[in-house]
């Protein structure tokens, strides 16, 4: 342990050697990037720092942007935790994140157009088939149907992580209804209203253009013979986790936030049914499950969906975004083959590396995962939100017993990863009144529209709150930061 | 806009504009009463039948005995209570939530800030001390969400919908006050030679709906029955008037309906009819009957509140 | 020569509690296909709404009705005229080489073709207990393994209305030995895509004048495909090869792909469900 004592309000700060801070070298100096706003930190004392928290909480709880606890009488809201110091990334490392993103969004976009099309990667026995037939996200609803300007993931959200040898990594695509882009938004806006001296010294880039750039996206990939398209927000409703962020997207690109009973399907056209009488819906921003999208072809006991709407988008009617059926490519198990996915469609090497993974269905990785189990991380192939996440290293042995007894009787369900040694950023903390390491992660979103490729310039930097925790999901008692992307000097 | 998000709106106006209207009703009365010339006036168990009254859960059994905390609380902070505040607030910050898209940032940071101020609020302290300072900031915070509700909104449909719903509100609230000081007057009637006419609950009513000192003003004298039920009535430049209620109801359905002419069976067609027949009464046909006109003005804000349902929000 | 179909589908659903707001997807109209052809189809509906045609997510037209007020029920009417080919189901050559053809089978790419049809739904998995039911004979041919499967069913359960339902389970209906055609249209698919046949569910209409079970509703019946021959039609129900009395409306995994009546219906009481099916003939001169 070292100690890093050139400024009070970091005077307490303990570095692990053995964990890779963003902020602090190996010799306990500040990088580069960080030093202005250390200084500038480090003339204030923590209770300060305290007072401008608590400031930019209640800001947040007062706009609203919260989610529900349900307990046994009353339910109760609580904001997103929400840390003050900023994670900042050099415009270099960022260009990287950024190629990355795309290149692997895009192939991903041509891997989903392969297997709903004619299965070349799966007959060239570079992805098994296996992998399509067990998932039940593969819809054969798709098959052979071509979504306009060919596009199915239109908002990814990539995981991405650094490692301790300072590599980044990608840990998990999104490309259903991936969230959170509305938190990164808001970080901002709350950072800016506590610290607005600081980012005077720093060239960062905006991330409320993210609306703008979503907004030209729906648009871009209008159905055939459309002039000037009506787009909309898919919410499943207000109780939905995530509904903040629904009504932030459509105030924000000042379209309708719908829910499936104010939609309707008439001759296999999408109305919305208004004061002024039925207006036809011509692009879906769907964030419903595609299963819960329409009871005629999908879950017919969905009450959030709308009758018929999957007929009229396969006529071309209406296009939804992200198409159906995404979910075959960010199943866990298809993670392991996105390099080999990306060099197959686009002849590159990927730019932003994989975590190596095991798949418990090949009996020698199987082996393999059983014999070293307390030093991998073991995940349920079709889980999302961290649930059901066992790392070997903090079991006890009862529970290893556990958890190879689970894998060994479904080995498809599951895949193991060795233990990631996430970087970590100092970060304040409640109880101890103090800046502490924890492990950080970075969601990206990526946004594929006709001929455009945006990345959001920043992305969501997910915090473990708790000490020495891996998993950085809100579900999970995860915070955030925000993110700062510096621009080329 | 939606039809779904626009019942959302017009209800949203709605339960802002009656938490106001029952908050200062406690008010007034509770503290009115402390002084009253006449006994009855004066007496508890009459002020809480008052307000019971008013927010439509009358006592008719004069022998019961009203706990005064218990009806102060249900009125203002029992989520049990479908009339209380509490659920009044909670209803319009429903509403609000499921339009978000379409309100701006600054009104629902208002109501969400009211919302926790109302939730937070300690029960205790209320019934025992606090009434005065609840029902103030329950008005003076409903007073702050109009003022961003006109402010910061875009006049458009949006903004036409919650007016809609606040008006017709305060059309109905201002005919349950009435409807209520009118029961009071008569029940009053006696004490101390007090007639019907120049009862001390004029006054109050006409405080009840923040129009005392307008009134005084207009009249110059101090208020008869006649004259308050004119003025709150068929004053049209009082904005607290059902006349003036009805205008405003009127110039925003035309917002909405968009049309030269009205067709026989719209929303804006009833409005209309109501209006004109209101711009051209004179008190005097209103006091041969005041409980029927009362009781007809309600029936027909029923109405227009049902055919706006079925015009704009009926899918 | 051929055969000519008039073919009549009646409905009619009522709900307890009276509704606000429906939608209904109609799943039977015949198909266009090499051996039948439609002709002419009309649909009535007694709620004055449109009956709008549409295509499904998996190819096959579908009418769909909206109500848009308050209705206790819905009365539906659809009539189709077709014409039907004679055909003669053996109409292919045996393989000159049984071991060929089953390379053929289990090869790569055949399976990646037909992987939604090799697909184990809820409804067409056997468990464990199960998998060696029925194996096929590997010195025979696909196709005299699958009339042998055919009958292999249509001896193995006894025809029974009222047992089942759409949702029954197979272990249950190999337990029990009961079922209508869906159950033995499911155990057969079951069986010939645990033997690596790739087999899809078939909803159609059964011409029924020669006595052949099918009620007087809507038949089901399976498909297999043979590799190089192509699709076959087998119905277990009656232990024949599907011919000129099989009119086809669509194909799935199961059921559940082909259900004739979808609804989403905004209620709270009970509704019920009544539907009959006319199919007249006529052999053509």
């Amino acid at each position: 342990m070292g100690k890093v004592s050139n400024k009070s309000i970091f005077s307490n700060y303990q570095k692990n050697e053995g964990l890779f801070d963003e902020v602090f070298d190996e010799n306990g100096n500040v990088k580069s990037v960080y030093q202005k706003i250390l200084d500038i930190y480090g003339a204030r004392s923590i209770k300060d720092y305290v007072k401008l928290n608590n400031k930019a909480k209640s800001s947040f709880f007062n706009q609203g942007i919260t989610f529900q606890v349900y307990g046994d009488k009353e339910s109760q809201e609580k904001i997103f935790p929400f840390d003050l110091f900023p994670r900042i990334i050099d415009p270099d490392e960022w260009d990287l994140i950024e190629k990355g993103a795309i290149q692997r969004n895009l192939a991903l976009n041509e891997f989903l157009w392969d297997v709903y099309h004619d299965k070349k990667i799966i007959k060239d026995n570079v992805v098994p088939l296996e992998l399509l037939s067990s998932s039940p996200n593969y819809l054969h609803q798709m098959m052979g149907l071509d979504p306009p300007s060919r596009i199915y993931n239109h908002i990814s959200g990539t995981d991405i992580i650094k490692h301790s040898d300072g590599n980044y990594y990608v840990l998990e695509d999104n490309i259903r209804c991936p969230s959170g882009v509305s938190y990164v938004i808001c970080n901002r806006t709350a950072l800016k209203r506590a610290l607005f001296g600081v980012f005077n010294h720093y060239k960062t880039h905006t991330v409320t253009d993210y609306a703008e750039n979503l907004l030209s996206l729906l648009e871009s990939v209008k159905p055939h013979g459309v002039d000037v398209p009506v787009c909309v927000v898919i919410t499943p409703g207000m109780f939905n986790s995530a509904y903040y962020e629904h009504s932030y997207l459509a105030k924000a690109m000042g379209i309708e936030l719908v829910e499936g009973r104010d939609l309707f399907v008439e001759n296999d056209f999408v109305y919305m049914k208004t004061i002024s009488g039925p207006v036809r819906v011509d692009v879906v921003y769907r964030r419903i499950d595609d299963l819960f999208i329409d009871p005629m072809e999908f879950n017919p006991d969905s009450a959030l969906g709308v009758p018929g709407l999957f007929a009229a988008y396969k006529k071309g009617n209406v296009t939804l975004a992200n198409a159906p059926g995404t979910g075959v490519a960010d199943d866990k198990a298809i993670y392991t083959y996105v390099p080999d996915i990306i060099k197959y469609y686009l002849d590159e090497e990927p730019i932003l590396k994989n975590v190596h993974t095991y798949h418990c269905s090949r009996p020698d990785d199987l082996k393999y995962v059983l014999d070293n189990i307390h030093n991998l991380v073991i995940k349920p192939v079709d889980e999302a939100g961290g649930y059901g996440i066992s790392i070997g290293n903090r079991l006890t042995k009862n529970e290893i017993d556990e958890v190879k007894n689970t894998i060994k009787a479904a080995p498809r369900k599951y895949v193991a990863q060795p233990i990631m040694s996430l970087s970590v950023h100092p970060t304040y903390i409640d109880d101890t009144k103090s800046f502490e390491q924890r492990h950080v992660d970075l969601r990206t979103f990526t946004v594929l529209g006709k001929d455009q490729q945006f990345v959001l310039k920043g992305g969501l930097t997910r915090v473990a709150l708790k000490k020495g925790n891996l998993i950085v999901n809100s579900s999970q008692g995860g915070g955030s930061k925000d993110t700062w992307v510096l621009k080329q000097q | 806009m939606l039809s779904r998000v626009a019942n959302n709106l017009f209800w949203m106006g709605r339960y802002i504009e009656r938490a106001e209207h029952v908050a200062r009703f406690m008010n007034v009365n509770y503290f009115s009463s402390l002084d009253a010339p006449n006994q009855l006036s004066q007496s508890r168990q009459f002020v809480l039948q008052s307000m019971l009254f008013m927010v439509g859960n009358s006592i008719n059994d004069a022998s019961v005995d009203l706990d005064e905390e218990q009806v102060l609380y249900d009125i203002a902070l029992n989520p049990e209570e479908s009339y209380s505040i509490i659920n009044s607030i909670k209803n319009a910050r429903e509403n609000a939530n499921s339009s978000r898209d379409l309100i701006s940032t600054e009104l629902y940071e208002s109501l969400n800030k009211f919302y926790h101020f109302v939730m937070k609020y300690p029960k205790e302290a209320f019934v025992k001390t606090n009434l005065y300072d609840f029902t103030i900031n329950v008005s003076e915070m409903t007073a702050v969400l109009r003022g961003k509700i006109r402010g910061t909104l875009l006049h458009d449909k949006v903004y036409a919908v919650i007016m809609m719903g606040v008006n017709i509100e305060r059309a109905i609230q201002i005919n349950r006050i009435i409807n209520t000081k009118f029961n009071d007057a008569q029940k009053a009637q006696g004490g101390y030679g007090d007639t019907m006419a120049n009862s001390f609950e004029w006054s109050t009513l006409l405080k009840c709906a923040e129009s005392y000192d307008m009134m005084r003003r207009l009249y110059k004298k101090a208020p008869t029955s006649t004259t308050t039920l004119e003025f709150l009535l068929l004053n049209s430049r009082c904005p607290r008037s059902f006349m003036n209620c009805i205008n405003q109801v009127y110039n925003h359905v035309k917002e909405l309906e968009n049309k030269a002419e009205h067709e026989k069976h719209s929303t804006a067609f009833l409005v209309g009819k109501v209006r004109a027949e209101f711009e051209f009464k004179r008190i005097e046909e209103i006091t041969e009957d005041v409980q029927g006109c009362l009781n007809g003005i309600l029936d027909k804000m029923f109405k227009i509140s049902e055919s706006m349902e079925k015009e704009f929000f009926g899918y | 020569m051929g055969y000519d179909y008039e073919i009549e589908y009646v409905t009619r659903n009522t709900y307890e509690k009276g509704l606000n707001e429906a939608f209904w997807q109609f799943l039977i109209i015949p198909e266009n296909n090499d051996t039948q052809e439609l002709i002419s189809w009309n649909f009535e509906n007694d709620l004055g709404m449109v009956n709008s045609v549409s295509i499904n997510g998996l190819g096959f037209k579908t009418v769909q009705v909206r109500a848009k007020e308050q209705t206790d029920h819905i009365n539906f009417r659809a009539s189709f005229k077709l014409s039907k080919k004679e055909i003669n189901p053996y109409d292919f050559p045996l393989p000159e080489s049984v071991e060929h053809e089953r390379a053929l089978l289990h090869s790569h790419n055949y399976r990646v073709d037909h992987e939604p049809f090799l697909r184990k739904t809820k409804l067409t998995q056997l468990s464990a207990k199960y998998e060696n039911l029925f194996l096929f004979n590997n010195k025979k041919s696909i196709f005299e393994n699958l009339v042998a499967l055919n009958k292999w069913v249509f001896e193995k359960l006894i025809f029974q209305s009222g047992v089942t339902d759409v949702g029954t389970q197979l272990s249950e209906i190999i337990e029990n030995r009961h079922g209508v055609c869906q159950d033995f249209s499911h155990l057969f698919c079951a069986i010939a895509k645990q033997n690596g046949v790739p087999s899809r569910y078939v909803s159609g209409y059964l011409h029924q004048g020669n006595g052949f079970f099918g009620d007087s509703q809507m038949h089901a019946w399976a498909e297999s495909h043979i590799p190089n021959v192509g699709w076959i039609g087998f119905d277990p129900t009656n232990n024949i090869l599907a011919n000129h009395n099989h009119i086809k409306v669509s194909h799935g995994k199961d059921y559940n792909d082909c259900a004739p009546l979808k609804g989403v219906v905004y209620t709270l009481g009970k509704n019920k469900t009544q539907y009959s099916v006319q199919v007249k003939a006529s052999q053509q001169q």
